[in-house]
């Protein structure tokens, strides 16, 4: 197995590009996300977020094609799930799946069998679990129930909440634990997210395209996909620019850049006018960071002329 | 010595194509036992002094049933073909019947209690724990009371053992009985415990059956039952088939009363190379009569179950339904599961469902308990885990949870632990 050296990164993808049947859902993401941060992917419906969040946990659905994933100094690209589970990795459903037979507690006791330090005995975990449930405004009958097996929405998500504080992490991959739930279970959420933050110091790579749900935490670095690129990364400010002003132009450079690639495939001079045409439509409704940004994106595609007269007509 | 091979047993009453190898099985009882019963009774001392037996119930029950049919004879096409010669070119409607059909006809035209009397795992097999047991305890209910008992069988490596027990539940009184069958038989040594009962549901009166299997890797179990329901009587039975390595289990009921009424909960688990056999039959001959038969199971390794359910809406029985579900998980490919729902119908005014679930894990079950850190082995340990714990939970005696524990233990790292 290698390793990798910068020490404080605790997860680092790179140049990852996976496919399901045939297609290819992810293009060559890179994402390094340190030790007790958090981390936000943001982008349209659509745009590969889930997935990526899939692949970096290995689902096998998956293939990856390309790139390398690291995770604590160790390479998990090739590692089945619980193996990456074990190692600290959780990723929370959007849609968590039922389970007929198994009893929910009987699950969760199951999932820490064999984890060091986490290993409970059985009055300390049902002490345990019954406190979290508490925390998490759940009621506790649901742990005798078959996992999931008529559970609400918000039962469930408060389920996936549950685990992952049980589990203690050292990175929480939140795959829109948010969507379909009302203000009160978005409230049990973001409790959760506080408390394992605030019990763990672990890292958290939250995949939403709904602000709310960061209000109350502290975020390090957003990440915006479109049509499986990761096309714009920036810091908390970031948040509320995208509430203002939703994922278009994100959506319209993405496709101005694609455009540009294929052209320069083909021609290379036209191909820049075409990128430059499009970068100053998109850039009329950009702030002047926003396209200070977005040249330093098309200087990595060869367009640096182009973007500065875009970027002079915004100003 | 050869092993004894009980043939035609938990058969089903109407077979279906014989290549596909379902219509019964055979119990192979393993050879050179020795035979030294190990069965206890823990009943009240009253029960066994009410002088009622079977068949003075059925007897009673049979005369009522008499007098209700009168003289008014039955001349229906079908009884016509069942008793007759033919009648050629003179009776052109008279039906050709299957050998089922004219079984039927005739027991429909004699309709004798008694003789139409049967249980589930069959005659032969009846006889021979009969024979085992050597002789039959007869626990009876005077009107109105409460009771309960328990039956213990167990069986020492090397030995077969067998209880024959006879239920005879007055008018509105309540039977509670639970029945165990455990013998903790490493595999490499063989044994053989089983169970016979017969069971009269006098009117209204309420009769729970509870049956725990929980025996070693060397034993071959065969628990039989067989039911006569009178009008109003109601009967819940619940079927824990965890341990054995062959266990067949059968069950038949006759809803002679009116608006009589059977529930039927079987929960099975079939780990490493166990196998699994199951019947149930229920005649539906008096109106608006009901019966549910619900089958939960999970199945690993390489085990293999065969579940026949035949509900029966036999002429007469207006306004009656059954209904049988059965969901299993397969928790491993190499299992061999076969489920055969069956619904015979002679009368217009019934309802007869039946609906089976019968599912693989999931890749996304798979992939979600990866994710927690379930390998797809710890995956299959949890599902025989949750299935006896669940058991274990709902064990109706302290002996009988002891006994699911112990098997668990052999089963499960850890089990006590996860239930304590």
């Amino acid at each position: 197995m290698s390793t990798i050296s910068p020490a404080d990164t605790l997860l680092s993808v790179r140049g990852l590009t996976a496919s399901v049947d045939e297609k290819t859902i992810l293009h060559g993401v890179d994402l390094d996300v340190a030790a007790g941060e958090t981390h936000v992917i943001m982008g349209p419906n659509g745009a590969g977020k889930s997935t990526m969040g899939h692949v970096i946990m290995g689902d096998p659905v998956y293939s990856v094609n390309k790139g390398s994933i690291f995770f604590d100094g160790q390479d998990i690209t090739n590692l089945s799930c619980d193996k990456r589970s074990r190692a600290g990795l959780f990723l929370s459903f959007q849609a968590p799946v039922e389970i007929p037979g198994v009893p929910l507690s009987s699950f969760l006791r199951a999932t820490l069998a064999g984890r060091e330090s986490l290993e409970m005995k059985g009055k300390q975990f049902r002490r345990r679990v019954t406190e979290l449930a508490r925390e998490l405004n759940m009621d506790t009958a649901y742990l005798n129930r078959e996992l999931g097996v008529g559970f609400s929405g918000g039962e469930k998500k408060k389920v996936e909440m549950l685990q992952l504080l049980l589990l203690q992490p050292k990175l929480a991959i939140l795959d829109e634990t948010d969507s379909g739930l009302d203000v009160d279970a978005l409230g049990v959420v973001s409790r959760g997210m506080d408390a394992y933050r605030k019990s763990t110091d672990g890292s958290l790579v939250i995949i939403t395209h709904n602000t709310r749900i960061l209000e109350h935490l502290e975020v390090d670095r957003v990440h915006v996909m479109v049509n499986g690129r990761i096309v714009r990364e920036d810091d908390a400010s970031l948040i509320p620019w995208i509430d203002a002003n939703g994922f278009d132009t994100f959506e319209r450079e993405a496709a101005a850049q694609l455009a540009a690639e294929r052209e320069t495939a083909n021609d290379a001079a036209p191909a820049r006018d075409a990128a430059a045409d499009a970068v100053r439509a998109a850039a009329a409704g950009l702030g002047a960071g926003m396209v200070q940004s977005l040249r330093a994106t098309l200087d990595a595609s060869g367009a640096a002329d182009a973007s500065a007269n875009a970027s002079a007509d915004a100003r | 010595m050869d092993a004894l091979v009980i043939k035609n047993a938990n058969a089903m009453p109407a077979p279906t194509w014989s290549w596909l190898k379902m219509n019964d099985t055979k119990i192979a009882v393993p050879a050179g036992l020795e035979r030294d019963c190990q069965v206890t009774i823990e009943a009240a001392k009253d029960l066994y002094e009410q002088h009622a037996s079977f068949e003075g119930a059925v007897e009673e029950l049979q005369g009522r049933v008499d007098a209700a049919r009168g003289d008014a004879a039955d001349d229906r096409a079908i009884i016509r073909a069942a008793q007759g010669a033919d009648a050629g070119a003179a009776d052109l409607d008279t039906p050709a019947l299957s050998a089922y059909e004219r079984r039927t006809a005739l027991s429909q035209a004699a309709g004798d209690i008694s003789a139409d009397f049967e249980t589930g795992v069959g005659r032969d097999a009846r006889a021979y724990l009969n024979f085992l047991a050597g002789g039959t305890a007869v626990l009876a209910t005077q009107p109105g009371d409460e009771v309960e008992a328990r039956v213990n069988v167990a069986a020492a490596p090397g030995t077969s053992s067998s209880a024959s027990v006879d239920i005879v539940a007055a008018p509105d009184s309540t039977f509670d009985l639970s029945i165990s069958l455990d013998a903790a038989c490493p595999a490499g040594q063989q044994a053989f415990a089983g169970s016979t009962l017969r069971v009269f549901a006098g009117a209204r009166s309420h009769v729970n059956v509870t049956v725990y299997l929980t025996c070693g890797e060397g034993v071959t179990c065969v628990d039989d039952s067989g039911f006569v329901l009178d009008e109003d009587a109601r009967v819940n039975v619940r079927h824990v088939v965890l341990g054995g390595a062959f266990t067949a289990t059968g069950l038949a009921a006759d809803l002679r009363g009116d608006r009589s009424r059977i529930d039927i909960s079987t929960s099975y688990l079939g780990a490493g190379e166990d196998v699994r056999d199951f019947n149930y039959i229920v005649r539906h001959r008096g109106k608006k009569t009901e019966c549910n038969l619900d089958a939960n199971g999970v199945l690993t390794g390489t085990s293999k179950k065969i579940l026949r359910g035949t509900i029966d809406l036999m002429h007469g029985a207006k306004g009656a339904q059954g209904n049988e579900r059965e969901t299993v998980l397969l928790a491993n490919k190499g299992v061999d599961n076969k489920t055969i729902p069956m619904i015979l119908c002679d009368e217009d005014d019934v309802a007869g469902n039946h609906g089976a679930t019968i599912g693989h894990v999931r890749p996304e079950q798979l992939f979600y308990m990866g994710c927690r850190g379930l390998s797809e082995q710890q995956a299959e340990t949890l599902f025989i885990s949750a299935k006896l714990e669940d058991a274990a939970l709902t064990a109706p005696t302290d002996e009988m949870r002891d006994a699911v524990v112990r098997l668990g233990r052999a089963l499960v790292p850890d089990f006590e632990e996860e239930i304590a």
